[in-house]
């Protein structure tokens, strides 16, 4: 195996891991702030996918309309999912966290269905950025590497808003302690709302994304959810740089089981993956061992 | 004289920098009564996690009737006699509190019917006995608490870990849990109990009190030593014990 | 008391048994279907209703029975129940070091680590040469649709028995205990990972037998129809509706919908998707604990009225 091609494919990888990143980052805000989690995710990934793509081939929409659109869209959706559902279930204790992962899986087959009859059971991708850029003996697609920008802009911002912003300093408060954050005043209930909201935005963004390297229909939501998945389970739950890290080897492991095993094996790889660090580390890569 | 019940030898458990135990010997005999005493976060709770076995220490060794128990598992731990309670109770919501109570002692009876029977003669002894239909999470705090003991003491325990078994309790609802705890000693069951505040109590039930502070014991020994050791009183009270004991700084107490 | 429930167990499978004779073929297959979609949440009830851990994956089991069928009957001229029956004892040899492995992990991971080994295995049918890659494997045809119906009918009926048992049982009071917390069930003495290790196995021995039972009814085997996530989905919804971790739950959920799963699935498969997915969520919000507890709490109601008026 030629050492270019490996330098291709981790090139390859490591963008589209920035796209995973962004999809991961939309998770662990809504787990951090809520301690649910969001198993319709990759349903909201790729519906704005299907979105972005739609509008793409009718009006040739790109990106700079299609992303604040889709973003909007997804966040007056996940406020009005919390509004309308999350936040009515039962407050038993016990069952909290089961309750929740029922109702998200509920979720995402309902949206499985919704986006199935907007945008039908087609394979769509947005043909937009098509060329690529030679480096020496890289070649770097203009698709992936917009991708990966945007989605290092999309979350820096993301930093700025949780580090600087009203809001932001209340979603950590939150997520670190509930209790702590009620004596401060801050409005747990609006807080929610805002970080589920924010979190489906991001998975959204990250969707118009995703679109430009992949393929995808509504039924592939669901590896969408398991490749994130994967990234946070590498990363460890609620670890903003172990997400980095571990978007970067599932970038790496999508890309190189595409090139040398069938494209339905590397949907397979993120699982893999995943199964393999829940067992051997299950608090992730960069997680603390032990209890 | 025979060997102590449990040894805790040179226990020690870190939290990433954290010391919450650093180097603890203990010893219990049987049927003794044992209070540990320390402030918030003296490291009460996280020592009795590691006897019952839901947490590793760091190093050191614990002994039960000879025999060392760190490497076991909690159910194992539960089977050879060391039951405990929970801080914060943690009833079994949504069952009953008598099928509460006959989960532990089914490791007993071999039937669910017997269990059962078994765990409704426990309630009638911790005063739970008209609830037992009722869902265990509609208990109130101070229900909760006697559940908690009541299911502890259907593993039928050689040992019994309290951990704030009184906190959040009235002064008549404390008298009536040490009374109950008295009783143990008749049975021969031995009792750790981690306490925070209600030193009159404490004074009055122990066989012996040992002193946690950071992590570290300070004093160990008969209650009238303990309110002798001027250590005791300055390191943990920052006054000497008889004015605590004359005047307890009890939790809801009015 | 006993007595009875077995009279009544008795007459209810006669009865089941008995029906076919006197129905036409849709008939007869609405009533495999309904057969086959209950026994399906009953085996599902046992880990995430009782034990609690929701696993959105049981249809890999399913998947594996109507697969080792499939193959027992093209490749080894075996009898189709007998590779039925070799497909439920894989299903419970994979699941006795799945469980190990798998019931490691709590709450959604546990949950996706299902989902994921159901589309995992999905691949490999579709890779793999021995299982007839994306077409499947073909079954002979005949007059299978009522073997099939008495092999479901006879596994639902265990099932139901199963779960009639476990709900008295001091298995199904641990397995109950461990499901409200874990931890605490642990320091009881509950042997937490053999008690759920067990009933994962009890949730995959089933989908395991009837997978090759689903196989000869339909004549073939594909990979997208035997890992069908919807199997999944459907006995979610089916057991919240009924009641999930209860007795009955299972039954009055799988009766009330399976026909109408089955139609809409066949017919309208995006608002089959909708409709079940939106119905897990509405249920979740208005009738968390489904029909049978309501009922149960009325009939006890009914009774304590009852024995006032005698007095
Ligand atoms: N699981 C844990 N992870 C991290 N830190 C912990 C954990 N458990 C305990 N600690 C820390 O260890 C120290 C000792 O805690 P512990 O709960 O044992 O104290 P305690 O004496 O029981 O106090 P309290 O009166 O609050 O019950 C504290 O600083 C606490 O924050
Ligand atoms: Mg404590």
């Amino acid at each position: 195996m030629h050492a270019a091609l490996i330098g291709q494919l981790t090139i390859d990888g490591l963008l589209v891991g920035g796209v995973y990143a962004l999809s991961a980052l939309g998770l662990n805000v809504i787990f951090g702030v809520m301690r649910i989690v969001n198993l319709a995710h990759g349903e909201f990934v790729i519906g704005a996918a299907l979105l972005s793509a739609v509008l793409f081939e009718r009006w040739h929409a790109n990106l700079f309309v299609v992303l604040p659109l889709a973003f909007v869209l997804a966040f007056g959706l996940g406020a009005l999912i919390q509004r309308a559902f999350l936040r009515r279930l039962p407050e038993d204790l016990a069952s909290a966290e089961a309750t929740s992962l029922l109702m998200t899986f509920g979720l995402s087959y309902f949206f499985v269905g919704a986006w199935l009859t907007f945008f039908s059971g087609n394979f769509r991708s947005v043909p937009y950025l098509t060329g690529a850029w030679t480096l020496g003996p890289f070649s770097i697609a203009q698709a992936r590497l917009a991708a990966f920008v945007a989605s290092g802009i999309i979350a820096v911002l993301l930093a700025l808003l949780l580090r600087y912003t009203a809001l932001g300093r209340s979603i950590r408060a939150t997520s670190q302690n509930v209790q702590g954050a009620l004596a401060c005043g801050v409005d747990v209930e609006r807080v929610r709302t805002l970080s589920f909201a924010l979190g489906t935005a991001i998975a959204a963004a990250s969707g118009c994304l995703l679109i430009l390297i992949f393929t995808v229909n509504p039924e592939t939501g669901a590896n969408v959810t398991l490749a994130s998945f994967a990234v946070i389970a590498l990363g460890g739950l609620g670890n903003y740089a172990g997400t980095l890290v571990g978007a970067a080897v599932i970038g790496l492991a999508v890309s190189f089981t595409g090139y040398f095993a069938t494209a339905q094996v590397a949907q397979a790889a993120p699982y893999v993956l995943f199964i393999l660090v829940l067992l051997l580390r299950p608090a992730g890569i960069l997680g603390k061992s032990g209890a | 004289m025979s060997a102590p019940l449990l040894e805790i030898e040179n226990v020690s458990r870190a939290f990433g920098g954290v010391r919450a135990l650093d180097g603890v010997d203990l010893r219990v005999n049987q049927g003794e009564i044992l209070c540990i005493i320390g402030p918030n976060g003296a490291g009460k709770t996280t020592l009795f996690n590691i006897i019952s076995g839901v947490m590793r220490p760091s190093s050191g060794d614990v002994r039960f009737q000879g025999e060392s128990i760190v490497r076991w598992s909690p159910q194992r731990i539960a089977a050879a006699g060391i039951a405990r309670t929970y801080q914060i109770a943690r009833p079994f919501a949504r069952l009953c509190v008598r099928d509460n109570v006959a989960v532990a002692a089914l490791v007993h009876e071999r039937t669910l019917e017997r269990a059962r029977r078994a765990a409704q003669d426990v309630l009638e002894s911790v005063g739970l006995a008209t609830l037992a239909d009722r869902p265990a999470g509609s208990l109130t705090l101070t229900q909760r608490k006697r559940l908690e003991v009541a299911r502890a003491l259907a593993l039928r325990p050689k040992l019994l870990l309290l951990d704030e078994v009184m906190a959040g309790l009235t002064p008549t609802e404390i008298d009536t849990m040490a009374a109950f705890i008295e009783q143990l000693r008749e049975r021969g069951i031995a009792a750790i109990g981690g306490v925070e505040h209600v030193m009159r109590v404490v004074m009055r039930i122990s066989d012996r009190i040992a002193v946690l502070d950071f992590g570290k014991k300070i004093a160990d020994g008969t209650p009238a030593e303990i309110v002798a050791d001027s250590r005791v009183g300055e390191a943990y009270f920052g006054t000497s014990l008889d004015d605590v004991g004359a005047a307890p700084p009890t939790k809801g107490h009015s | 008391m006993k007595g009875r429930t077995v009279i009544a167990f008795a007459i209810v499978a006669a009865v089941l048994a008995l029906v076919p004779q006197f129905l036409n073929g849709y008939a007869r297959s609405l009533l495999y279907i309904t057969v086959l979609y209950v026994a399906l949440a009953y085996a599902w009830n046992v880990i995430s209703g009782y034990a609690g851990y929701l696993s959105f994956g049981q249809v890999t089991f399913f998947g594996l029975g109507a697969y080792t069928t499939a193959i027992s009957v093209t490749r080894g001229n075996l009898p189709w129940w007998e590779g039925a029956l070799l497909g439920g004892v894989i299903s419970a040899a994979l699941a006795v070091p799945l469980g190990y492995l798998m019931l490691r992990l709590r709450g959604a991971f546990f949950a996706l680590g299902m989902l994921g080994l159901a589309q995992t295995l999905q691949v490999v049918a579709n890779s793999w040469q021995l299982t007839g890659g994306g077409s499947g494997l073909f079954l002979p045809p005949g007059s299978n649709a009522l073997p099939a119906y008495y092999w479901t009918l006879a596994i639902g009926l265990l099932t139901f028995a199963a779960t009639l048992f476990i709900d008295r049982s001091a298995f199904g009071l641990r397995l109950q205990a461990l499901r409200e917390d874990e931890q605490v069930a642990s320091t009881l003495g509950v042997q937490v990972t053999t008690t759920k290790v067990w009933a994962f196995v009890i949730s995959a021995i089933v989908p395991g037998l009837l997978g090759g039972g689903y196989a000869w009814y339909l004549t073939y085997v594909e990979p997208v129809s035997a890992f069908a996530t919807r199997f999944d989905l459907q006995a979610v919804a089916m057991t919240i509706l009924g009641g999930i971790g209860t007795v009955w739950g299972p039954l009055i959920g799988g009766v009330l919908m399976s026909q109408v799963s089955e139609m809409l699935a066949a017919q309208y498969p995006q608002a089959y998707l909708m409709i079940f997915g939106g119905l897990v969520v509405v249920l979740l919000v208005f009738l968390p604990r489904g029909i049978a507890p309501a009922v149960s709490a009325a009939l006890a109601r009914h009774r304590a009225r009852a024995a006032q008026g005698h007095r």
